[in-house]
Formats: C-alpha cells, sequence, structure tokens
C-alpha cells in the first residue's frame, strides 16, 4: 500500500496494475537467477551484506564471478539495476517517474544503510562462537535482520519528525509493490527449501486450509459482532474494519470497501490503521515468539502469518523469527535448517490471500441482494472473484512450481547449483523487504492519524487483536503445529 | 489525508445513530462462526489422522 494508492482517486484504479507489475519484476529476477543454474550467471552482481566489524569488508557481491567489482561497486550495480526496472515500473502505473526516481535514491539509501548498520557485528552476533571470531565480548544478537528493525525505525522518524521529507518520497514509499515483488521471488526460495523435504512441506501446505476457516470465518465474524454491537459502527465502517483486523491488513480492507462500495476514505483509514498496528506487532512480536515458542519453531511461524497483519509485515516478522529462533536453537546446539519458519508463515499468509477475491464476491452478494437491495444497487458478478484475487499470487505459485520442477529432477551434484541460483534471487528479496521495512515506517504518521478520528477504531483494533486475535491464533497454531520441527542441518 | 477526508472525519460520523444488526447479519455472523468451528474441527481430526511424517 503506498501513500499514493491510499488517495481515494488512486483507489479507483483498477488494483491489478501493481500485482501485474510485481509479478513482472519478481518473475523476471527469478528467470535471470535460474539462467545462473544453467550456467549464465546474469545477476550474480547483486550485493550482499556480511555481519561486520571492519566496514570495508562489509558489503560484496553475491557471486564470487563478479568479485571484481568489489563491494561498492555491487551496491551502485544493484541501485542502478532497481532503479531502471522500478522507474519503467512507476511510468507505468502512471506516477510521475522523476518524482520516483528521486525519492527511491533516498529511499534505497536509507534503507540499506540501515541494513548495513544491522549487520554490525555488535547488534548482528548471536552465538558465542561467532562472538570469540569477532573478538566480542557481548552483543545485542539481534541477527542481521535486525536492519529492518532499523529500517522501520528511520521511516517512523521520518513519518512523524519531518512529515514534509515523507510527503516528498511518498511517489516511492510503495511497500505493497516491494512486498509483492519479494512474495514472488519467495515463492521459489520455499520451493527449493521444500524440496529436500516433501513430506513436512506438504503437511505445512495441508495445515494452511486451517488458517482460511480462522481468518475469514472465526475472526471476521466475531470482529464485526463486536464493531458493529459493541463499538456502533455502521455497516460501512465495520466489514473493511474487521477484514482488515482477520484477513490481510490492506488488501483485504480495500477488497471488501470494493465489495460492499463503501466510501474510498473508509477503506483509505482502515488501511492507515492497518499499517500502524503492523509496525507494533513487528516490533514486538517476533521476539516474544523468540522467547516463548523457541521450542515449537513451526507453532511461532504459523501464528506470526496469522496475527500479524499485512503481507509485509508479517513476512518480516516471519523472517525476523526465523533468524532468532533458529540463532537461539543453534547456541543450545540444535541446528535448524534457515528458512523454513519464513517458509511457513508465508504459506499461512499466501493461504489467507488466495480467498480475498471469494470473501469480497460472498460480502459484494450479501450487500447487494440483501443489505443495498433497498437502494436498487448493481447486483454482484461472478467477475468480481478474478477481479479482486491478488494477482502477485500467480507470480507466487508459478516461481514455487518451477523451482520445486527443477528441484525434483536436480541430481545430487546440481541441487547445490540451483539452491545458489535461487540464492541469488533471495538477495533482490532481502533487498525488497528491507524497502518495504522503511516505507512501512514512513506511511506511520500517528499524529496525523489521531487528528482524523482514528482513536475509537484504534480501539476496536486493539481489543480485536490483544483480547483475541493473537490467542486464538496461538490456540489453533498450537493444534496444528505442535510437535512439528522444521528439518535438522545435515 | 485529502480536505474531503477531514470535512468527512470519523469523529462526526460515529456521532450518529447506531444502525441496528439486521436479521441478514446476524445470519452471516452466526453461520460464519459455526461453519469455522466445524471446519476447524474437521481439519484437527484430520491432522491428527494424518500426522506430519
Amino acid at each position: 500500500m503506498t501513500e499514493a494508492a491510499l488517495t481515494p482517486a488512486a483507489l479507483a484504479r483498477p488494483v491489478v496494475t501493481e500485482d501485474w507489475l510485481a509479478v513482472v519484476v519478481g518473475f523476471a529476477i527469478f528467470l535471470l537467477a535460474i539462467a545462473s543454474y544453467f550456467g549464465a550467471d546474469l545477476i550474480g552482481w547483486v550485493v550482499t551484506t556480511a555481519v561486520w566489524t571492519d566496514a570495508s569488508k562489509a558489503l560484496a557481491p553475491a557471486a564470487k564471478s563478479y568479485a571484481s567489482l568489489g563491494g561498492a561497486g555491487a551496491l551502485l550495480t544493484t541501485f542502478v539495476a532497481l532503479l531502471a526496472v522500478l522507474s519503467a515500473g512507476a511510468l507505468v502505473l502512471g506516477a510521475d517517474v522523476k518524482k520516483f526516481a528521486a525519492g527511491f535514491a533516498v529511499a534505497f539509501a536509507l534503507s540499506y544503510a540501515s541494513w548495513i548498520i544491522g549487520s554490525y557485528a555488535s547488534l548482528a552476533v548471536v552465538t558465542p562462537a561467532d562472538q570469540a571470531k569477532f573478538g566480542l565480548s557481548w552483543s545485542l544478537k539481534l541477527t542481521n535482520e535486525g536492519g529492518f528493525l532499523i529500517a522501520l525505525i528511520v521511516g517512523l522518524v521520518i513519518a512523524n519528525a519531518f512529515p514534509r521529507f515523507a510527503e516528498w518520497l511518498k511517489e516511492a514509499i510503495r511497500p505493497e509493490l516491494y512486498i509483492k515483488i519479494a512474495i514472488v521471488i519467495l515463492g521459489g526460495f520455499i520451493a527449493v527449501t521444500a524440496a529436500g523435504k516433501l513430506n513436512l512441506a506438504s503437511s505445512v501446505l495441508l495445515r494452511g486450509l486451517a488458517a482460511i476457516v480462522e481468518a475469514y470465518l472465526i475472526y471476521w465474524s466475531v470482529v464485526y459482532f463486536l464493531a458493529r454491537k459493541y463499538f456502533g459502527f455502521s455497516r460501512e465502517w465495520a466489514a473493511p474494519l474487521a477484514s482488515g483486523i482477520s484477513i490481510c491488513g490492506v488488501a483485504a480492507a480495500i477488497s471488501t470497501g470494493g465489495a460492499i462500495r463503501a466510501r474510498p476514505q473508509v477503506a483509505v483509514l482502515v488501511s492507515s490503521l492497518v499499517v500502524v498496528f503492523a509496525v507494533v506487532e513487528v516490533l514486538i512480536l517476533p521476539f516474544v515468539a523468540q522467547y516463548f515458542l523457541s521450542g515449537e519453531p513451526l507453532v511461532a511461524a504459523a501464528w506470526l502469518g496469522l496475527a500479524v497483519k499485512t503481507d509485509g509485515a508479517a513476512l518480516a516478522a516471519g523472517g525476523i523469527a526465523d533468524a532468532l529462533i533458529v540463532a537461539k536453537a543453534g547456541a543450545e546446539g540444535v541446528h535448524y535448517q534457515p528458512g523454513w519458519i519464513l517458509a511457513t508463515t508465508a504459506t499461512v499468509k499466501v493461504f489467507i490471500d488466495i480467498f480475498i477475491g471469494i470473501w469480497a464476491f460472498i460480502l459484494a452478494y450479501i450487500w447487494t441482494n440483501y443489505i443495498d437491495a433497498a437502494k436498487g444497487g448493481e447486483k454482484a458478478k461472478i467477475g468480481e472473484i478474478w477481479q479482486r484475487f491478488p494477482k502477485f499470487i500467480l507470480g507466487f505459485l508459478a516461481t514455487f512450481a518451477i523451482a520445486l520442477a527443477l528441484a525434483l529432477h536436480a541430481d545430487a551434484q546440481s541441487l547445490p547449483k540451483l539452491s545458489a541460483a535461487i540464492g541469488e534471487a533471495n538477495v533482490f528479496r532481502v533487498i525488497f523487504f528491507i524497502l518495504t521495512f522503511f516505507s512501512i515506517g514512513v506511511l506511520s504518521n500517528f499524529r496525523k492519524l489521531w487528528e482524523d478520528g482514528l482513536g475509537k477504531l484504534a480501539a476496536v483494533y486493539f481489543v480485536s487483536l490483544f483480547g483475541f486475535v493473537i490467542w486464538v491464533g496461538l490456540v489453533i497454531s498450537w493444534l496444528f503445529f505442535a510437535g512439528v520441527k522444521p528439518p535438522l542441518v545435515g | 489525508m485529502s480536505n474531503d477526508l477531514r470535512q468527512n472525519n470519523l469523529k462526526a460520523e460515529l456521532a450518529n445513530p447506531v444502525e441496528p444488526l439486521l436479521p441478514i447479519e446476524k445470519k452471516l455472523i452466526g453461520w460464519s462462526l459455526g461453519l469455522g468451528l466445524v471446519l476447524l474441527a474437521i481439519l484437527v481430526i484430520l491432522s491428527r489422522l494424518f500426522p506430519v511424517a
């Protein structure tokens, strides 16, 4: 969701455009990465950041074949490539390309600087062995994914202390676009991770069904009832609010608003609220998960997928929890394969996303045939399911299917090559995650939202989220994932 | 936020009389919750019958 996307005028535009752009960009990155599996390393120049104490050694290209570029060269190449591709994307979206390019340059610089700072050894190192390696007697143990939180905090500072600067950046502040691209890329990463343990992966998929039931049937009905009965909201406000809190935040609130023909500003305010609460959740819940649920990593993963709203924030929380829990278990001598917690969170979230279109159609049918019938409104058409379907999911499914097919046909010698190829795409996924965190922060101007009268909406959100969403999510995650552990390394 | 939004701010709207729950809304809430609980119970049973290998 971008600030631009949150204006009533922008909401009238077809939402599919940004979804399809995410599919094109994400899929292109995936295909370029796959090329290296067949012998042509086309994106090995993408910059990666290692945990560091000597800043000159922090950055490097992802592939050794591009080592001559050096860290700074890789960073510059990555920036130029992303600027060119995303500026072309901004043009397709009808954005002001000059403003986008200028804003993106600053957003990228601040986001990536946050990531580099987050990889500083005193912040990131977790295990005693790594502390010894860097000559440290202590560290904050945030893992290098703590850089996500730094990017978020930088964004929050800009939004709340420098609102004019935030306004200047807004054309490039597109967290929904960035996270959708990341999700498309993530499909391939999940497939390669899952290919080695197909039994476990298929079990995780089956248990994703429970997430759909929980989000659409249980959460939605309770939040809607609460908002209508006890907080006195009209139907126009209660339905998008229930979808925002229950399903997957911004996309659900906008789809529901459209389905029941609510005024665009209803979805705008609800979406803003969703983002603010998602920020709070990302800052707190991964650490809660690490503290209380490190013995049940996939319970933690599913719980984050159910409790944290917005795709970006949920996957971000899953990524942080992945790093935190794997590191904590590693320090205790249990070495889980990294990526399973994030993959489970993503699976739960993707399952929930798939049904947005169908749910919007059901609500549209009820509203037009029963609630608005007296007003003579148009009846819902079956095509609205496709219209409201989040198209980026198709990109996710495509990268997942292709990478899974390649992994299942790869022999023992070529599988590491495939993992390395997907790893290059995954570096881009991390960069889009960082941009998402920064963008979510920049959109969260707490004072402005409060002035617009969001206090009572926030009260419903707070009561629903902390009153039952996170607890019911925890119980159901426990029922379905207790005892299911990620595979061990080796 | 636009001026339009500020003029139509939420505080003013909340001062309006509360819309009563219509029978169709009660049906939607009841059926969703009931169906959700039944489906969850079925899924729990299935997950016990087919545990993770």
